[in-house]
């Protein structure tokens, strides 16, 4: 088991964001983590990568217990993430940002310079503008593939994406589900907040659906698609066709 | 004085020279108005004793602004406090530099140590300085480094046994002379020995963490980078030869009071002077300094009944070039030399 999470519960003054959401993720998954707009998906995945400390509960990652550890070490020890807006470093060029994440990422650096594996990175995720160009300049799809490069480039062993594929065009889609799979065959753990059926149904082997902090389904994406509770949580209660009208 | 450009002919000697300079932070272009700068007061009209003072002024605002920038223009962070450190810097020399015994102690020792002394005792101000605004955020930085420097001037003012308060001091000169050649030369070192030091620092995998915590503190910290660590040691740095500085100050004009040195008002001119050079440069400062002290010293001579005019002109100055162009002297530069990279290109 890569990551262990007990009753992670993150509250904001009165507000309960994450409620007591336990979660356990075995090495070389794709874990899909769904849910509406405003559940507590990106405030979960927050608590565990250390932007926060829960406000209670425990993360086990790689067998040792991280809990509340800050966003560097975690970093360090082998966690990356993606952001839902890709925050990039604007004033820096494309290459410059990847960098950033192969000098400071990993705890043990190979043979390869930093910035080797840099443009390797970039390669990966098939970014095909010039390395050069100031980060200022990308459009949003653009700077979601250097925020992954980026974060692939800290070797991590667990990665966090944050809707890595929202708002893409179908076309686009399709060549992001198969980077993420050769994400996860280079020995790479992925947590996929997804909202798009099509990635959740092709790249995930498991899912979890959290509404209002809290987990109301787990299992095969076939089966938490076609569970009652998780129509609900979208769609709103069925409405029960009434014979005799 | 940039490092970006690549050269082809590495092998000869002149390839060797220009990636030698580009190491330390150079463009040829930039050394070489380096080697006019210093031996501009050779020349007439700048021979002059009181041009010479004006190009004193201008290295030592030129040298402030580098160090400024380092904080300012990296990691994002206004040290509002700059003037005070460095006053804190010129005290500290001139009191260990002292002979006369009305102060409470004398050691009287030799100002080329004491600069030193100063700059250390800035530093560590800085690091504190470093430490109380970690986990504050742009302008809420600005403000606590602010009021610390208001916080040093008030110590300064009223620790009177030490500093003779508002009455000033008067240290020792670093050499007793009429001219004031061997001051330029000694404040064009420090400039040019605390640029290198900084760009080469800038230069390296610490310059893009500080980049990286400047311009996006969460993605810096998902990445590795511990911000503590960093800030805290930018901030000792820039202090520390903010102190340095503050040494040379007071053992050139050899008088020292807290209103001339340490006010708010003395950071606010190496803030303009740094940030129309543009941020991040580290030498755009530079290449403002000079022609602004020029400008300004000519203003006060012609311009005497309007006191105070300097700092209208700054201000006007600022604000034209953070609305119109934030990027400043530095990113014109650039600018230009893509523009004029894309044209050669398009000719070939």
């Amino acid at each position: 088991m890569i990551l262990d999470t007990k009753e992670v519960t993150k509250r904001f003054g009165g507000l309960t964001a994450v409620n007591q959401v336990s979660m356990q993720i075995e090495e070389g998954e794709i874990f899909g983590l769904i849910g509406p707009n405003g559940a507590g998906k990106t405030t979960f995945l927050n608590s565990i990568a250390g932007k926060f400390p829960p406000t209670s509960g425990k993360v086990f990652f790689l067998g040792e217990e991280t809990t509340g550890l800050p966003a560097e070490v975690m970093c360090k020890r082998g966690l990356a993430r993606t952001f839902q807006i890709p925050r990039p470093f604007p004033k820096m060029t494309v290459l410059e940002n990847v960098k950033v994440g192969a000098v400071f990422g990993p705890s043990a650096h190979g043979l390869k310079s930093a910035e080797l594996r840099a443009q390797e990175a970039l390669e990966f995720v098939e970014f095909n503008l010039p390395i050069d160009t100031p980060a200022s300049q990308l459009n949003a799809v653009q700077l979601k593939r250097i925020d992954l490069a980026r974060a692939i480039s800290c070797q991590p062993k667990l990665l966090l994406l944050d809707e890595l594929a929202s708002g893409l065009t179908p076309g686009e889609l399709d060549s992001m589900m198969a980077l993420i799979k050769r994400i996860r065959d280079d020995g790479v753990t992925i947590i996929a907040i997804e909202h798009i059926m099509r990635v959740i149904k092709g790249i995930c082997d498991e899912v979890m659906v959290i509404e209002y902090g809290t987990t109301i389904a787990e299992g095969t994406p076939d089966e938490v698609l076609n569970n009652p509770k998780v129509i609900e949580a979208y769609l709103g209660e069925e409405e029960v066709p009434n014979a005799g009208a | 004085m940039n490092s970006t450009a690549t050269y082809e002919e590495k092998g000869t000697a002149w390839g060797k020279f220009v990636s030698f300079l580009n190491k330390i932070g150079f463009s040829p272009l930039g050394f070489f108005l380096l080697i006019i700068l210093a031996l501009l007061p050779n020349f007439y009209p700048f021979s002059e004793e009181y041009i010479v003072r004006w190009l004193i002024m201008g290295a030592f605002l030129a040298a402030q602004a580098v160090a400024f920038d380092f904080t300012a223009g990296y990691i994002n962070i206004v040290n509002f406090g700059f003037a005070a450190l460095l006053g804190l810097g010129a005290y500290t020399s001139g009191i260990f530099a002292n002979t006369t015994p009305f102060l409470l102690f004398a050691p009287g020792l030799n100002p080329w140590l004491t600069i030193w002394l100063g700059a250390i005792m800035a530093g560590l101000v800085g690091f504190v300085l470093g430490i109380l605004t970690l986990r504050l955020r742009g302008i809420f930085a600005a403000v606590m480094a602010w009021f610390v420097g208001i916080a040093l001037m008030g110590l300064v003012n009223n620790l009177t046994e030490l500093t003779r308060g508002p009455l000033g001091m008067n240290p020792v000169k670093f050499i007793e002379t009429p001219n004031n050649l061997p001051y330029f030369y000694i404040i064009l070192a420090m400039m040019v020995m605390i640029y290198v030091v900084l760009k080469l620092v800038v230069g390296s995998n610490i310059g893009l963490a500080f980049k990286a915590i400047g311009q996006n503190p969460d993605a810096a910290r998902a990445s590795g980078i511990n911000p503590t660590k960093y800030l805290v040691f930018n901030f000792t740095l820039s202090a520390f030869f903010a102190g340095l500085l503050g040494g040379f100050y007071a053992h050139f004009f050899g008088s020292l009071t807290p209103s001339t040195l340490m006010h708010t008002s003395k950071t606010v001119e190496v803030l303009a002077i740094a940030y129309i050079g543009g941020r991040g440069s580290l030498w755009g400062g530079v290449t403002i300094a000079f022609p602004f002290v020029f400008f300004i010293e000519f203003l006060r001579s012609n311009l005497s009944s309007l006191p105070g005019l300097h700092l209208v002109i700054y201000g006007v100055l600022m604000v034209t070039i953070m609305i119109y162009y934030p990027a400043g002297f530095s990113g014109f530069y650039f600018w230009t030399v893509a523009k004029v990279k894309t044209l050669i290109k398009k000719n070939k």
